[in-house]
Parts: C-alpha cells; structure tokens; sequence
C-alpha cells in the first residue's frame, strides 16, 4: 500500500512544477465548463418552454407579421383559453449595443398567457391604466437602474417614433419570471400606443410578430395546431404554428454550428491540458527513477509502485479540476451578470459539474498510465545505477 | 559573448519527449487561434470586399440593419427624386433602386434544420448597382413575372435552390430561374422582383434605398442634409461603411470567442513551456556550473535559456499554422447577427492571421521561458557545479 | 621570476545551511608561487574545495584579502570576475566536465568564444590544445562515445584552450580507474613542466598529491603544514 503521504511529498518537493500543472488543470477544467454552461443558456429557451402554449407566426418569413382579425378568429378556436400577441419593436437604449427584447404586446392577456410572471414592483393595472407605460424585467431595471415610475427614451430600429427621435415610455411595473421561457430581461408595452403611432406614419394597421395561445387544460393541441394553419391556408398570410418549445428551437437552429462549435472547441482545450499533465508527469518519472529503484529493493512491488506514479498524477489532476470546478461555480453569479445579455440562462448544472469531474479523473489516468507501466517495468539494478 | 545557438538547438533534441509535448500543446493552442481568427478573417471579408464609397444607402434614421428600416414607396419614391446627388444620364431615371431585404425560412441542405434566407427584392436599377453581378447559370430575371435568381453560395448549403426549383412566398409560387455571383455577401441571398414580392407578401413598403452618386459629390453635405430633413425622417452611409457596420456583432462575437480560447489555452501552453524549461534548467544544471566557470556571463545564460523557450514558440506556432492551413477555404455559415438572417463565408487564412498566430506564438514562448531563464542566470557557479 | 601566482590574507569563509552557519576558511594566510604544481590536501570539511572556488572567483571571501594573477578579486564586479576567469584560469572537476550536446572540440572552443578569435582561428586553438592531450582523432565525439579518463582529458584541453597562467582542478583523478588517472596526472605535470602553468589540484589521494611538487594541507580551514617535494618536479 502506497503512503498518501510520500505521494504528496513528491508533488511538495517540485512545488513549481506541481503548481503549473495545478494551475493549467484549473483554467482548462474552468474554461470546459464555462462552454458547457454557455451551450446550456443557448438551449435554457428550448428546456423551459411551456407545454399549453402554443405559438403562430408566418409560414413565410421571421420578418413578416400576421395580420390583427387573426387572433380574434384564432381566439375562438376550442380549447383555446387566452391569447397574446407579441410585435418585435426593435427597441434600444440610447444606443444600439444596448438592444433590448422589446414588444408590443397584449396587457389584458400577457399575465394569463404567461402565468408564470409575477409583479414585484409596481402593478398592473397602472401599466394597463397608463397608454405609454411599459413592463419591465426585474434584470433590466437592475442593468439599467430603471424604477418605477421613471420615464426612459427607447429608440427603435424599426418604427418611427410618434415625435421626436425616440418613444418615451414610463415604467409602470417590474416583473419576475420562474421559467426561462420568459427572459426577465425584456421589455413589454402596450400595443394601442404602438398601433397608434404605426398607423399615423404608415397609413395602415400594423402586423404582429407572432400570436400566443393558452391552451385549457387537455386539449388536443395537433388538433388546434392544424384547425389555425388551415384557417390561412389560402391566405392572406399563410401561418404555421408549433409548440413553444419549437418555437425558441428554432432560433438555435439558426445558429448553426455554434453550439457543435463551442463543444468541439472543448476537445481542443482538453488536449492542451492532457498535454501538460502528460508532460508533467514523464518529468516527474525521470527524476524519480532513482527513487523507484530504491523503494523496489526495499520490497515494493510492481503494481505498488505503479500505483505511485499514478497517484502523484491523480492527485495533481484531482486538486487542479477541483479548484477549477470551484472557481467556475463561484464565478457563476458574475458570469450571468456579465454574459447574461448575450446568454440569457447561463447557468453551470449539475450535469456540467459532473462532466468536469470525469474528464479530470480521465486526465489523470491518462497521464499516469504511461510513467505507471514504466515504474512497473523498471529494473531496480538499472535504476540504482543511474547516478545523474 | 552568447552561448552557441547549437547547444540550445541540441539540448531541445536531446530532451525529445518534452520538447515535443510542449511543441503539441503550443501547436494546438495556435491552431484553435487560427481557426477562429480565420473565420473572424472570412467572415468580414465578405462584407468588406465590394464596399464602394460612391454608393449609398438610405435607411430610417434609428435602424441598425436595412431589414429593419420601412418606407412607404410614396416617400422612397419623393426621396429619390428629391436628391440631386444621385447619378442620372441624360433623359435616363436616376441610378437608384427601392429594395426590400427580409428573410424566407429555408430547410437547409443536408437535413441540418430550418434557417433564415435573405431575400432582396430589386428593381432593374439593382443591377446597375453592383460591379460584378452575372448570371452563371440559367438566365437573368424577368421583371413582372414571379420569378428567383439565387446567390451561388446557396446552392450547397440550402435545400431546393437549384434552377427550375418552385420556392413559394408565402401562397405565390416562384420559379428560380438562374443562378448569379456577385461581390460581397449577395451570393448568400436570393433576388426577385421587388413589386412581385410586394405582392405575395403582402408587405406594401421598401427597406432601403440605393443609389449612385454623382463623381465629385460631397458625402458629408449629402448626409447633412439628410439628417436635417425633418419632414423624411431617413440616414444615409456609404456602402462601405454600411458593410462594415453588418459585421459588427458576429465579427465581435468570433474574436471574442477566439482571444478567449487563446488565452486559456495559451495559459495551458505557457504552463507547459515552463514546466518543460524548468525540467531541463533542472537537468542542466551542472552544465551551467561549467559555463559559468569557464567565464560565461549570467546574462549570457539568460540569453540562451530564452532564446531556447523563443525557439519552442516559434516552432510550435509553425506546427500550429501548417495544422490550420487546411482549414483554409472551408466553408461554412451561420446567421449574420446583425441581419438576421443565413449568409456563408469561408474561412481564410491571411496574413494578418498568421502574423498573429506567430506573434502570439512568440509571447507563450517568451512568458514560458522567462522565469526558468531568470533563474538560470541567478545561479551561483558553486552551487551548480556541486552534484545532485 | 617566482611572483606569487595566489596571495591571501585573512581570509574567511562561512556558510549557512539549514539555519547553521559552518565556518569553512577561517583566517587563511597562503601563498603559491608562479610555475608551480600544487597539491591542496585535508579532511573533508576541511574547506579545499571552497578555497579552490574562491582562488578561481567562482565565490568571494566574506573577509580578507585575494590577490591572484595580480588581481584582488574583491575589487573586481560580477562580470569583471567573469572576464578574468576567461582569460587567467582554466578549471578542472571531478565530473560531468563536459557539455553532453557538443563534441569534444566544440567542448574544447566553448572558453574561446570569449575571446576576440576568428571562428578559423578559435577551430585551430581547440584542435591544437586536443592534440596536445592526444586526442585530436576523437574531435568528432560526443562525452558519451569516450571513457572517464578521455572525457577529463578533454576537459584539461578546453582548461588550457585559452592558454591561462592558472588551472584549478578538483579531484579530477577521483572518478577514473588506476591507468587513467595515471594518464590524467602526467598530463598535468607535463603542462607544468612544459607549458609552465601554475597548478592548484585539490586531492584527498595521496599517490595523485605524490606527483605535484608542493603539497599544502589545510586543516579547520586554516594552513596546516606545507610539503616540498624536490623529487616529483620537471
């Protein structure tokens, strides 16, 4: 049985060494998972989606939006509880790198189509009472320091305001969200400010984005989901209409390759640090082939020494990807703050962790095997001999 | 006087097994360097390739990317005609055309999923507006008829966009009638008739318009003007410029994501380095006990040791090059941030790139091998020269 | 001329290792004449090798006074120090003289890229300095193609490359076989006699300190007693 304690005095005796390979363990195991993490916000849209709503949008393109007599008609479907309507306003603050999910929407309805959203400040009926007021995310007033009752210039990249350069909207409550099918950094407002506004520059009633139903409890949704795309099957705008979970899908598709991108990336960083541990691990075998040797006269057997190469290189392995595992979790709540615009959702699971751990211990195991089967094969009279 | 350029070269080979580790993981960080600096590369190329400055575009003044801005034709209309700049011969109409860019949902070849194909509807002005457009298979379009031309680089990426395909918008079948190449970004979209697709789309405005100026026009009194005319609210930028600002998010994003990686992973490849220059200062010792005894100086100690960590940098960062080489001309795509909407490129290795893969490769050298050279020139003779 | 090749006066040594501080040198008085081949002899402890190192100004007296080739070693800087080693000495050790990635003539030229020479020229020194020790035909090898006795008789090549007035060896019969060390002695007394190289050889072998002229004892890191043998010169 191999002393946990002449392990560690060899990892001691080059702190230098160790602490490099610590070190470069820690930043690779940290970096893994902050990817892992990063794929998991890309997704969170997908995993959250509610099972009773279901969304219509043109069959035809992303940019086109459904004409307004829709929804009543899509309201009185059976099975249909309440709907919504959402209009992309392409709305941003000041300037354009500060974009925000901003909509029209539906305020007698959002709360029954979106149960999950919950009013921490301000109320609603204010918001519904007041025609340019707006809801806002609780992470949005905090980015911004936007309170209740303040008055914030949005500029949008698609509609012209109704005066001046920018709308002028006052916020009249701020809203919490449990599932992350709803951002709690979006910006929603009323659509009769919106349509009025449209209507005087465009000289006509605006689209919507996309249409939001409820459905009651045991509905057939194939069913609703082919009654609402025949409605339109003839125009005057063709819709289709899918799950929520399709829906937020959608978007990932349309990211291509950056999720495979962003995985693939982690094999590359894996090789760099094996590489180091490897490294590190046939140095610390070649200075220690006199040490080898010496215990083996003493009586040490071949798999006992063999297990003490290997667990200098677990031991290495398992320090530097715990304090990886460490770093990236308490970094956790900085990261979302810091990412959280771009990866909504960032969060480092469970099953991310749970990666980490076995690539470290697979780190470890490969890059003891090779001075393992070395230390099993040396010969002691060889190894004694060589005085450097 | 420096130690010889042998030793060093030598004393790497001798220590095969190291050098090579450290070589691999410097390599590897170089490579995964390369590759996104060579997406960044192709990405932006794209873009930045048939930029012109005697072509503008005119957008609403608060939009970020021409498919979100809308113009009534009746003022799209009043704009080209009220705007002297714009190039017009004789008793021909003004080089200019009204265009609408938005985006169909296309299944992508190979099964991969949906995505966001770009859709411009062009006028026969269009043409004139692009050096370098022509038709390289099938035939040009015919205005009036609900015909398509696809961009060349659609065709290996999207499904069902060869010629004699039907590709409908929204209930009207269109017909893809040739295929064309063109500068920049436009062979990733599709062109048809713009009052056709008004039609089918029902979408009655323009997006943008573009026109050529007159030689010798002043840009900035043009776009003064613009921006003064209150009563058509509208900016307006130079090709170039406008070309260049659609690269923003995704060409950010890629470089981002690209010094990222190469930090953590170059973090890894110093770690590697140090180790390995450590392990040979280590083993060199005594060596350096006789140089100095001989009457080598500290420095010039120092000197080899560094030049020895450059060496490994260089060599590594060369391995790294040659493995990203054949990424070059790759292709690939994903949706342009900023538009929203599919656009292929490919990845290029220029030599902006390689210069920085090699510099970078110089710095991880330079940072692995400071501190073993450092301390190999602090060495006192005595103490080398006296045995392990 | 007899000038004193080493001069010292009161000079004093210590060191410190594990928190102890060991009085190696303490108050040395010594002189060595030019020209001639001396054997240092002492218990272990006794402060020859820490002597050999300072005379060479590899390390520096804590107190009193060096003069060597005409030099106080004090006086001199760090990179002046290593100048004069180029130029004045030529040092010899027990083991691993010699630097395992270059060949034995490029092991011979490494003190002659100090110097000002021409790559031609530094060539021929170093071939002539290994064909004094008979060993031109093995220019080509590396240390680990040659045995103990040729490695160290390299090394003496490349201690006299630059034709210094002083060689400092350390033990340097100490790792060879009988026949070797012979080899190894009559090349030094030969560079005595015939080169006139003043030579401090450190030894705790009495039949290596029989072939020096001088044998100087040190004892507690002070000048015990000093032995002149007539017989063992020229």
């Amino acid at each position: 049985m191999i002393s946990f304690k002449l392990v560690r005095r060899n990892l001691t005796k080059h702190k230098m060494r160790s602490a490099l390979t610590i070190a470069s363990l820690m930043v690779g195991v940290f970096l893994l998972c902050v990817l892992k993490s990063m794929v998991v916000a890309l997704e969170s849209g997908v995993a959250g989606a509610k099972r009773d709503r279901l969304v219509v949008q043109s069959a035809a393109s992303l940019f086109i939006g459904l004409p307004l007599p829709y929804q009543q008609r899509i309201a009185e479907v059976p099975g249909v509880q309440k709907t919504c309507k959402w209009c992309w306003f392409g709305g941003y603050f000041r300037e354009p790198k500060n974009f925000l999910g901003a909509f029209a929407t539906d305020s007698d309805t959002i709360f029954d189509v979106y149960p999950e959203m919950e009013v921490i400040d301000g109320s609603i009926d204010d918001w519904r009472k007041d025609r340019s007021g707006c809801l806002i995310g609780d992470l949005l007033a905090q980015q911004f320091d936007w309170k209740v009752g303040q008055t914030i210039p949005i500029i949008s990249a698609n509609y012209l305001p109704p005066s001046g350069d920018a709308w002028q909207f006052t916020v009249r409550a701020i809203y919490k969200s449990e599932s992350s099918a709803v951002d709690r950094r979006t910006f929603f407002f009323n659509w009769d400010y919106f349509q009025e506004s449209f209507e005087k520059v465009m000289k006509r009633t605006p689209d919507t984005s996309t249409i939001v139903m409820r459905t009651k409890p045991g509905a057939d949704q194939n069913e609703i989901m082919r009654t609402v795309e025949g409605f339109y099957e003839n125009g005057p705008q063709r819709v289709q209409c899918t799950t929520e979970a399709a829906f937020q899908a959608q978007f990932l598709t349309m990211m291509g390759n950056v999720p495979f991108l962003v995985t693939s990336i982690g094999s590359g960083v894996l090789v760099a640090i094996a590489l180091a541990c490897v490294n590190t691990m046939l140095m610390a075998f070649r200075d220690q082939a006199h040490d080898v040797g010496i215990m083996k006269a003493l009586g040490f057997t071949d798999g006992g020494v063999s297990g003490f190469m290997l667990g200098q290189s677990m031991l290495l392995c398992i320090v530097g990807g715990g304090l990886g595992i460490l770093l990236v979790k308490g970094l956790e709540p900085a990261f979302m703050a810091f990412l959280g615009s771009v990866f909504p959702g960032y969060a480092v699971t469970g099953r991310t962790l749970a990666v980490a751990a076995l690539v470290t211990v697979a780190i470890g195991l490969v890059a003891g095997v090779v001075p393992a089967i070395a230390a099993r094969r040396l010969r002691c009279v060889e190894a004694l001999r060589s005085v450097e | 006087m420096l130690v010889p350029l042998t030793y060093n070269l030598r004393s790497l080979f001798v220590r095969r097994s190291a050098t090579v580790l450290t070589l691999l993981g410097i390599g590897a960080t170089v490579t995964v360097l390369t590759g996104f600096l060579a997406l960044q590369a192709g990405f932006r190329s794209l873009y930045t390739q048939g930029g012109r400055d005697d072509v503008v575009i005119f957008m609403r003044p608060s939009s970020t990317s021409e498919g979100q801005s809308l113009f009534l034709r009746e003022i799209a209309d009043r704009l080209i005609k009220s705007s002297p700049e714009i190039l017009a011969v004789g008793d021909a109409p003004p080089v200019a055309a009204m265009e609408t860019y938005f985006a169909v949902r296309k299944q992508k070849a190979h099964g991969a999923g949906e995505t966001n194909v770009p859709i411009r509807g062009v006028q026969p002005t269009s043409f004139q507006l692009r050096d370098g457009l022509r038709i390289v298979e099938g035939r040009e379009l015919k205005f009036g008829s609900d015909e398509l031309i696809v961009g060349r680089k659609l065709i290996d990426r999207m499904a069902g966009c060869n010629v004699g395909d039907v590709i409908v918008l929204n209930l009207t079948p269109f017909r893809v009638v040739g295929i064309f190449e063109g500068p920049g970004a436009c062979e990733s979209e599709i062109w048809t008739d713009f009052d056709r697709a008004s039609v089918a789309l029902n979408i009655p405005w323009a997006n943008a318009i573009l026109a050529k100026l007159r030689p010798g026009t002043d840009f900035k009194k043009l776009e003064e003007r613009i921006r003064s005319d209150k009563e058509t609210p509208a900016k307006v930028m130079t090709e170039v410029d406008y070309l260049r600002s659609q690269t923003n998010a995704l060409g950010m994003m890629l470089g981002l994501l690209g010094s990222i990686l190469g930090t953590v992973m170059g973090i890894a490849a110093v770690f590697t380095a140090m180790n390995t220059m450590l392990a040979a200062l280590a083993a060199r010792t005594h060596e350096i006990g006789i140089l100095l005894s001989i009457g080598f100086r500290p420095f010039s100690i120092f000197v080899s040791f560094l030049f020895e960590a450059l060496l490994l940098g260089v060599l590594g960062g060369a391995i790294g090059c040659l493995l990203a080489l054949p990424l070059h001309g790759i292709k690939t795509g994903t949706t342009n941030w900023d538009t929203f909407t599919e656009v292929a490129f490919a990845f290029r290795i220029t030599p902006e790139v390689l210069t920085t893969a090699v510099v970078f490769s110089l710095a991880l050298g330079l940072l692995g091998g400071a501190i073993p050279a450092f301390r190999a020139a602090r060495l006192a003779p005595t103490e080398a020269l006296r045995r392990r | 001329m007899n000038d004193a090749m080493i001069r010292a006066r009161g000079v004093k040594k210590t060191y410190t290792r594990a928190g102890e501080t060991l009085t190696v040198l303490d108050g040395l008085d010594l002189e060595m004449e030019e020209g001639h081949f001396y054997a240092l002899m002492g218990p272990s402890g006794s402060g020859k090798t820490t002597l050999l190192n300072l005379v060479g100004g590899l390390d520096a007296a804590d107190e009193g006074e060096l003069i060597v080739a005409g030099e106080s070693l004090a006086d001199l800087s760090g990179s002046e120090l290593a100048a004069w080693r180029a130029a004045n000495v030529g040092f010899v050790f027990q083991a691993f003289n010699l630097i395992p990635v270059l060949t034995a003539v490029e092991n011979v030229e490494l003190p002659l890229l100090l110097s000002p020479l021409s790559r031609a020229k530094r060539r021929e020194h170093a071939m002539y300095a290994l064909t004094l020790v008979g060993l031109e035909d093995r220019a080509k090898h590396r240390p680990q193609q040659l045995s103990g006795g040729q490695e160290q008789r390299v090394a003496i090549a490349r201690a006299i490359a630059t034709d210094p007035k002083l060689i400092l060896a350390d033990e340097p019969t100490g790792d060879l076989d009988r026949k070797s060390a012979e080899q190894v002695l009559d090349l030094l007394v030969r560079l005595n006699g015939e080169l006139k190289k003043t030579i401090l050889m450190v030894t705790h072998d009495p039949h290596a300190a029989e072939r020096a002229q001088r044998i100087v004892h040190l004892d507690k890191g002070q000048l015990g007693r000093v032995e002149t043998r007539a017989a063992a010169a020229t």
